[in-house]
């Protein structure tokens, strides 16, 4: 389905109760801004292809000192971040530092591989990373028995939604993977592995791995609708042969020079010493621009995107669907409604 | 079509007060040359909004990359001003 064929107005879009509905749920949100922090430059474990030991980062000191974390975040909701992303490489090493930056901004997210629970009064969403069944961790991550681990520590917790990042040696253990959440009730979404600069190893996507990593995607949101938090949109924007960037022109400051409004005028990316590189600003750093695929840089770069998606109901429908993912993956105590937009609507072209 | 620039300031600021659910001003009171970001704090996410309202109302496009130069209502509302003179 296009839905190029004839131009609605935006009233007529939302004239739909339905549509209407869930587009003022959404926009409730959109006073989310969001900067992300590397709140250690250790890791407990060492995975292929971590994009956070590519590039210079890895190499900044460590600032452990709680004041200096608490000023940095007094500072960073003064120029209105409402939302931060605690990742790199490790946070759950630091969760000390994490508490304090709950204390200051409650609304976020850290990511985390799963194996060190962070403390239940650390009220954030966890998005704890999966790499396909033990075996296939055990190889690409060097760690046994990480999914066991992973639901050991995170039973039964509102705050945990497990992140399946789609490699092309793993596509078909995401079924194993998924059913072992659904039998659990837990919850699951899916990423695409965006190679790192300079990056030469097995793990890129062809076009091949692409069209069945979206035929995999399509048949599990189909099976496990209470597990799965996705979308047949998210499936379109994240495996077709073009990257976000291509597609929807990446908004992150690293390829956005504007610093009128938006992303490229609030987001920060802040390492371990508290400093920020402008020319280096986005969600996943030292990535491969025209490789990225990754979730947290589409729930950005596609829910920026509105205006155009604006064209028809089932265009602006599947961008809805989209947002709605977006915010219930990343917002804890959000729920998903179901998807709007069941067809794949191909994106709209960049100007 | 109405290329009167402040009544198409007037309307502009009028939207914005709806859509952005200001207190404390009316589409009269308004200052036209307040910086919408800094002054106001309306983000990416409102504009894109206001843009899909004024496209209803005037039928013109507005480009996504125009949105940094849209940094005051009185500036907008000569972009659109230019955009129906020039029948875009």
């Amino acid at each position: 389905m296009t839905g190029q064929a004839t131009e609605y107005k935006f009233s007529e879009i939302i004239a739909d109760p339905v549509i209407k509905e869930r587009w003022e749920k959404v926009r409730r949100y959109f006073f989310l801004r969001e900067s992300t922090y590397d709140m250690s430059n250790r890791c407990n474990i060492r995975c292929e292809g971590c994009y956070y030991f590519a590039g210079e980062k890895q190499f900044a000191e460590e600032n452990k000192d709680p004041e200096a974390w608490r000023q940095l975040l007094k500072a960073e909701k003064e120029r209105g971040i409402t939302f931060v992303v605690l990742a790199g490489a490790e946070p759950s090493l630091v969760p000390e530092l994490c508490g304090v930056c709950y204390d200051e901004i409650p609304l976020g997210a850290i990511a985390s591989n799963g194996i060190k629970s962070l403390p239940p009064e650390i009220d954030y969403r966890i998005h704890i990373s999966v790499w396909g069944n033990d075996r296939t961790s055990l190889a690409i991550r060097k760690a046994p028995d990480m999914l066991v681990r992973q639901m050991a520590n995170y039973q039964n917790d509102p705050r945990a939604v497990w992140v399946y990042t789609f490699t092309p040696v793993n596509i078909d253990e995401a079924r194993e993977v998924t059913q072992l959440l659904a039998k659990n009730g837990l919850k699951i979404t899916f990423n695409m592995f965006s190679a790192p600069v300079g990056y030469s190893g097995p793990l890129r996507h062809t076009p091949a791995t692409l069209a069945r990593t979206a035929q995999v995607m399509t048949e599990l949101l189909a099976e496990f609708p209470e597990t799965v938090i996705f979308s047949p949109y998210n499936i379109v924007a994240h495996t077709r042969t073009q990257g976000l960037h291509e597609l929807f022109s990446c908004s992150y400051p690293r390829m956005n020079t504007s610093t009128a409004i938006g992303l490229g005028r609030s987001f920060r990316q802040y390492r371990t010493n508290l400093q920020w590189d402008r020319a280096a600003a986005c969600c996943v750093p030292d990535t491969d621009c025209d490789d990225c695929r990754h979730y947290a840089a589409g729930s950005a770069v596609v829910t920026a995107r509105m205006y155009r998606h604006a064209t028809d109901p089932a265009t602006f429908s599947a961008w809805l669907d989209y947002v709605d993912t977006y915010l219930a993956v990343w917002v804890k105590g959000y729920e998903k409604g179901p998807n709007l937009c069941d067809t794949p609507v191909i994106p709209p072209l960049n100007p | 079509m109405n290329n009167d620039i402040t009544q198409t300031i007037t309307r502009i600021a009028e939207i914005i007060i709806s859509e952005l659910k200001l207190e404390d001003v009316t589409p009269q009171t308004f200052d036209p040359d307040l910086d919408l970001v800094d002054e106001v704090g309306i983000d990416s996410m409102d504009l894109a909004t206001i843009a899909l309202v004024l496209r209803d109302e005037y039928g013109i496009r507005i480009d996504e990359d125009d949105y940094p130069k849209l940094t005051t209502v009185r500036i907008i509302a000569e972009y659109i001003n230019t955009k129906l003179t020039s029948g875009e």
